[in-house]
């Protein structure tokens, strides 16, 4: 894929997710980052990176492939969640600040 | 917080029939019309799989409820999250006294645990433990008693308590909440264990908008106590017969009552004259009281009533005057089951506002009718069991703003039916008359836009039937006759709209029926008793998926039979005869 189609998530740990746009997108906050017309008010994402400094690499992964699976929502697949990390998606971390206002949990 | 999160607090509002007579919550009714609109609880409102992408939290926490013992807390957990997590194992049944525990300390702010099953005193310790976060608890039909009480008493900030159907709480329990004036609603329906002395709490709650002690029996005296709470706006101690003249004369202050309902008391026109001052009051419910007349003096000081109720009450003809000062703003009058003829009807011209008027089993005729010609803004008539006939429905010709007439048990004849061919916004027209027959039917296919018709008692025919197809929006259908064979269910099978269907009593119609009605998917009710229907026959059912209410009395069909059909094909059937 292009490199100006994707964009490069980065984890608390500084584990890099690369990926496509339009499954980044699925997410209002990260579309927001990437589109806002403000010059400047989000320096990182004019290289095509958005860093979480709280979230976890294991949560940004999980987050990273139901962007995916949201795109191909439709498909008779089921999107699995370990039991383990469902509190940690659903805010056991500032992270859920984000998730609120964010399309992804509407 | 953003949307995902803002919880809607009002949404339990408007479950309270205040314009009606007394709520049908939890009591069964006999019949089934009320199968097409509430049902039991709701299951999951998270549905996974079906339509709109499933956001990754609504996936979170149906991934809880499916594991739901693996949890230990969510008290961790950002409060809306736990609640939603909460309310989800509510609607879904998956709450336990085990699983509760895991929400001991989250904060929440809203318990709906209303008739959830096995709700009892040892739920109480983490219903508190939620504290001042606590705003709405609502604990009906449980068996918590004045001991699950004593735990809310910390709970300083609750807004709103519901122990309606809560037998084992009494004044005891009362005394517990009544340090929590920030109450605005509380309600205690069905309590016989309540009396004056425990309503003396109730004086703290200077903040009580609304207070509900429907069929409370032993509350006389009690009232006393609501006289400081002059923020009240609602009062409903419905079917309380215990309550007399005397118990009205504490209310004389409550200004701001817009909403009181006393049906079924034993209050006079002596207690009515204590109303006068209620200048906001709209809504008025006096059904089955002992009032005459005369109350109408004091009602006529009440500019804002919007809604009368006085049904069954001992209204005559002597005073019927007085029905003129009403005010011009009222909208809903129920006057039915009263001693009152054509002479009161005189009275009611000048209520233009009227929209709904209830004149059923009232002593009037023809004549009566000439009086309503100016309520133009009429939506609704019920003329049921009067003296009605065919010369006067000339008089509803004008009102063309009718969605819904009532005309069952009158004496009206085929022949007047072509008055009503105009009323062309009717939506709901009842003709359970025995003297109907087809023609009359043949004078109605203006009526295009009509969804309920009742022809139960009506003498249509097969040929009668060709009439239904100008009804394409018809969504409850009785014919029950006699009149009808398979033949003419060829023209309601095309009525694909219909949810409540009944053809019994036609004793000739067959499995055929049966076969030609499999493609009505969106039936919820059927009855076809008293015909030759077999088991064979309602194999042609299973396309019915929707369908709650099934009735095939004195056919060839057994309760087995159904009950097969029931597991196999209709998981939603439940409710059928034979049982």
């Amino acid at each position: 894929m292009r490199k100006e189609d994707t964009v490069k998530l980065i984890s608390a740990e500084g584990f890099e997710f690369v990926v496509h746009k339009d499954a980044a997108m699925v997410s209002q906050t990260i579309r927001n980052m990437l589109t806002s017309p403000v010059v400047g008010s989000f320096a990182e994402t004019q290289h095509g990176e958005v860093t979480f400094p709280e979230i976890s690499t294991t949560i940004l992964e999980k987050i990273c492939k139901y962007f995916y699976w949201n795109l191909q929502f439709g498909k008779e697949t089921e999107f699995h969640i370990e039991p383990e990390l469902t509190l940690d998606l659903l805010g056991h971390c500032p992270f859920c600040h984000w998730m609120f206002e964010d399309k992804i949990v509407a | 917080m953003g949307g995902a999160c803002s919880r809607k607090r009002d949404q339990r509002e408007g479950e309270d029939n205040v314009s009606g007579g007394v709520s049908r919550r939890y009591g069964k009714s006999g019949s089934s019309k009320w199968l097409a609109t509430s049902f039991c609880r709701q299951s999951s409102d998270i549905q996974l799989g079906k339509g709109k992408c499933p956001s990754l939290m609504d996936l979170c926490i149906h991934k809880i409820r499916e594991d739901i013992d693996k949890y230990n807390t969510f008290s961790m957990l950002p409060r809306d999250i736990s609640q939603l997590i909460f309310n989800e194992l509510v609607y879904s049944q998956c709450l336990s006294e085990v699983s509760l525990e895991a929400f001991r300390d989250c904060a929440l702010q809203d318990l709906y645990l209303g008739e959830y099953p096995g709700v009892n005193d040892s739920w109480m310790d983490v219903v508190s433990s939620q504290g001042s976060s606590l705003l709405s608890v609502d604990l009906s039909a449980s068996d918590v008693t004045d001991d699950g009480l004593t735990h809310l008493k910390d709970c300083i900030n609750l807004q709103a308590l519901n122990f309606n159907y809560c037998d084992q709480i009494s004044d005891h329990g009362l005394e517990c909440i009544g340090g929590l004036s920030n109450l605005t609603s509380l309600s205690f329906r069905r309590n016989s264990a309540i009396t004056a002395q425990g309503m003396s709490a109730f004086a703290g709650l200077v903040n009580l908008v609304k207070l509900d002690l429907e069929r409370c029996p032993e509350i006389d005296g009690g009232l006393v106590y609501l006289k400081g709470l002059t923020r009240l706006e609602s009062l409903n101690i419905n079917c309380c017969n215990c309550i007399t003249d005397a118990d009205m004369k504490p209310l004389s202050g409550l200004t701001n009552l817009k909403v009181l309902q006393i049906s079924s008391s034993k209050v006079t026109d002596c207690g009515i004259s204590y109303f006068k001052g209620l200048h906001n009051l709209s809504l008025l419910n006096l059904e089955g009281c002992p009032v005459t007349a005369a109350c109408l003096d004091s009602l006529s000081a009440l500019a804002a009533l919007l809604y009368l109720n006085l049904r069954r009450c001992c209204l005559t003809d002597n005073g019927c005057e007085k029905f003129s000062r009403l005010g011009r703003k009222l909208k809903v009058l129920n006057l039915a089951l009263n001693d009152i003829t054509d002479t009161c009807l005189g009275h009611l011209k000048g209520l233009t506002s009227l929209e709904s008027l209830n004149l059923d089993s009232c002593r009037i005729g023809d004549e009566g009718l000439v009086n309503l010609t100016d309520l133009k803004q009429l939506k609704c008539l019920e003329l049921s069991e009067t003296e009605v006939g065919s010369n006067g429905l000339r008089h509803l010709s004008g009102l063309i703003n009718l969605e819904s007439i009532n005309l069952s048990f009158t004496v009206i004849t085929d022949g007047g039916l072509r008055k009503l061919s105009g009323l062309t916004s009717l939506k709901s027209l009842n003709l359970d008359v025995r003297q109907i027959s087809d023609v009359g039917l043949a004078a109605l296919t203006t009526l295009t836009g009509l969804t309920h018709l009742d022809l139960f008692g009506a003498h249509i025919t097969d040929s009668g039937t060709n009439y239904l197809r100008y009804f394409k929006n018809m969504r409850s259908l009785e014919i029950c006759g006699g009149g009808l064979t398979d033949s003419g269910v060829k023209n309601i099978k095309d009525l694909s709209s219909l949810t409540l269907l009944n053809l019994s009593q036609n004793c000739n119609l067959t499995d055929r029926t049966l076969e030609m009605i499999s493609g009505l998917t969106g039936l919820v009710s059927l009855n076809v008793s008293n015909s030759r229907i077999t088991s064979s026959g309602i194999r042609h059912l299973r396309t019915l998926k929707s369908l709650k209410s099934l009735t095939l009395e004195s056919s060839k069909v057994t309760a087995n039979d159904i009950k097969n059909l029931q597991s196999n094909h209709l998981p939603n059937l439940v409710s059928f005869r034979p049982e």
